[in-house]
């Protein structure tokens, strides 16, 4: 902002901004004056849109913008000033600035230079042909993410391959760390709600088998329902919403700031670094935190066995004993280290998606959760429609 | 009108005893420095001298442990947190890397202090914002880039057309120069040159860069000791450096380069 008098505060009666447009001969003039800056240039604007612009009767009629009563000026009202004076040229009315000292003169001109370039066009579409754009590209994007998801597959197996023929070149400090964040500090969450939904679905059971008299069959129901399915979708899930997220966020931070880049230029492999003891470390992970997760659903059903139905602990496990079989027990298993790749490969994908900005950040972190909650469900759907065709 | 005008003192930015440390580490101890009205000053300094965090203190991003700190003859710490925003609006600060908001278009970051401070149409905003796009001299194609589209150069332009957005009395700048080539930096120099006689700005500079200095800055304040040691034109420091710190920066190889 430029004063006309460097240095000095003006009081609040000259800076309220106007001007006033009068014919002297055959000059047509605007005096301007006060405070002409970004703060009042709202107001301004709506004066001078309202301001009809004078019509030269014969033409030797000239136009003048007197800038000698203005206190203060800054790019906006300069900006102002000169639309204005613009104006008036393309009706006939050849316009001068007077009265501006050296330091408004020069920012009058600069920005008269300055207004003059082009602008590139932005095009909007209509409603409904964004509609079908966006359609489009999302039926797109499925079909791409299938593609990059099986190639990445091929990629982590490929560097996993290369790290069994070496297995020097395996990031044992960053498995392990792994290892702990995804599994070990997952366990009392994952405990936690498996502890209730084994109560929860113990009691519902209970409650619609007692008008048969059949209630003791609810721990059948449990122990199966528990091994086969509920803990270990319960434990993926939990580790997809924990884990998935927290693996985009961080590769995905890394890509932003180009670490990636540089990790490539300096010779380290970011899939060997990054994504290979990622995803091992939930292969070992997820099965463990599955036995933990059947472990307690078992137990909250027992809990609300006892406290229900009555039962004593020796009972309730002598049931469990009769009707649980070490195959139930293995279905649900063994599609725990199945979960955790999709998990890991869905969570590292994303993040070496992740592009420059902060929203893209958080677009990938969120379509990681959804993304793998939604194949880990689809996956275990399959498997239970398969292992129950086999008979097991 | 003279009789109504108030005179105030030519200083627009006054910092009286400050001292600040993290830890252990002291960074300054009263630590004076004052900068007028429409000048363009150059602070220097060693590698972690505190260069950065003065200018944090200053635009109150980091609370001082003592001293006080004028801007517009105002003590920055007594003032309401109104006062604080209006305050704000009349500086801008360009940040090292930029800090373009990632995830807004550079004409959006352009317009974001106007749409905080101010109720403008949004006609009048795009104006302004390519206004401001054109001063800088970026090119108008780049107004609707994303700041990672951009090279490192264009970044700190956008930046500085940000920092410029509601026409601040008082820019800061944290090495602007740096990470330029030669090319760019001379040119941003002349920019910022250009448009302190513009715009009637105050330029607060933190810098390593000789050429700029003795190109455009009015006057050095050097920063060493933990306090500024020395502030002057930057042709009288390199005649008279009284400090071993100050004869090594001004009076070495590269200076002799830069003042040839
Ligand atoms: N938030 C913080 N917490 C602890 N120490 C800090 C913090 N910020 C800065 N420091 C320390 O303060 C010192 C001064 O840092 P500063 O960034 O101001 O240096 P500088 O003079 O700008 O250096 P350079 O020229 O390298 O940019 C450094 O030693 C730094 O470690
Ligand atoms: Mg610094």
């Amino acid at each position: 902002m430029l004063k006309r008098d460097q240095g000095v505060v003006l009081p609040t009666s000259v800076r309220v901004p106007g001007f006033r447009v009068e014919l002297e001969g055959t000059v047509f003039r605007l005096e301007a004056t006060g405070s002409w800056t970004v703060h009042e240039a709202a107001n301004l604007d709506s004066a001078l849109k309202r301001l009809q612009v004078p019509i030269p009767p014969t033409p030797d009629f000239t136009g003048e913008v007197d800038v000698s009563s203005i206190a203060e000026l800054d790019t906006a009202g300069a900006w102002l000033l000169q639309r204005t004076a613009d104006r008036w040229r393309t009706k006939g009315l050849a316009t001068t600035f007077s009265g501006a000292t050296r330091d408004f003169a020069i920012l009058i001109e600069e920005v008269e230079r300055r207004s003059e370039q082009e602008r590139p066009q932005t095009k909007s579409e209509g409603g409904f042909s964004r509609f079908l754009v966006d359609a489009s590209r999302t039926m797109s994007g499925v079909w791409q993410d299938a593609r990059m998801l099986t190639a990445f597959l091929g990629a982590v197996t490929d560097t996993f391959g290369r790290i069994i023929m070496q297995p020097s070149r395996f990031r044992m400090l960053s498995f392990i760390h792994h290892v702990d964040h995804a599994g070990l500090r997952a366990v009392a969450i994952i405990s936690l709600i498996c502890l209730l939904i084994g109560a929860v679905v113990m009691q519902q059971a209970a409650v619609q088998l007692q008008a048969f008299g059949a209630e003791i069959f609810s721990v059948n129901m449990l122990g199966i329902l528990a091994l086969r399915e509920v803990g270990v979708l319960l434990t993926a899930i939990m580790v997809a919403g924990r884990s998935a997220s927290a693996f985009t966020a961080e590769i995905g931070s890394m890509k932003m700031r180009e670490e990636i880049d540089a990790m490539r230029t300096l010779g380290i492999d970011p899939m060997e670094t990054l994504v290979a003891p990622r995803i091992l470390a939930l292969i070992v992970a997820l099965p463990l935190l599955t036995f933990i997760g059947d472990m307690m659903c078992l137990v909250g059903g027992g809990m609300m066995a006892i406290a229900y139905l009555g039962l004593d602990i020796a009972t309730y496990v002598d049931v469990l004993h009769s009707v649980v079989d070490f195959r139930h027990f293995m279905a649900g298993m063994v599609k725990a280290p199945f979960a955790a790749l999709i998990i890991g490969l869905v969570g590292c994908l994303e993040g070496l998606k992740v592009e420059g900005s902060a929203d893209s950040l958080g677009f990938h972190v969120t379509s990681a959760v959804v993304k793998a909650i939604f194949l880990v469900i689809v996956f275990d759907a399959i498997f239970a429609m398969f292992l129950s065709a086999i008979g097991i | 009108m003279g009789k109504d005008l108030v005179q105030t003192a030519e200083k627009i930015i006054s910092v009286r005893g400050l001292a600040k440390r993290f830890g252990s580490k002291q960074i300054w101890n009263d630590l004076n420095l004052d900068v007028q009205r429409g000048e363009i000053l150059a602070v220097v300094g060693g590698s972690g001298q505190g260069k950065s965090v003065l200018l944090r203190v200053i635009t109150g991003l980091v609370e001082p442990d003592a001293g006080s700190i004028q801007i517009f003859g105002r003590d920055v710490s007594k003032l309401s947190p109104e006062e604080t925003v209006d305050m704000e609006s009349r500086w801008g600060v360009l940040f090292q890397d930029g800090a373009l908001f990632s995830s807004l278009t550079v004409l959006q970051n352009i317009q974001v202090p106007m749409r905080e401070h101010l109720d403008l149409p949004q006609v009048i905003m795009d104006e302004l914002a390519f206004l401001k796009l054109a001063m800088v001299g970026l090119r108008p194609e780049a107004a609707h880039n994303y700041p990672s589209e951009l090279s490192g150069g264009m970044r700190k332009r956008a930046g500085l057309a940000r920092a410029l957005s509601l026409d601040p009395e008082i820019v800061f700048l944290d090495e602007p120069t740096a990470g330029l080539d030669p090319i760019g930096a001379s040119e941003f120099d002349n920019l910022i040159r250009k448009l302190q006689q513009t715009l009637g700005l105050t330029v607060y500079m933190v810098t390593h860069d000789l050429d700029s200095i003795f190109t455009v800055c009015d006057r050095v304040a050097v920063l060493a000791d933990q306090t500024v040691v020395r502030t002057g034109a930057p042709e009288e420091l390199r005649k008279n450096p009284d400090h071993p710190w100050i004869r090594d920066y001004f009076c070495g190889e590269r200076a002799r380069a830069a003042t040839a």
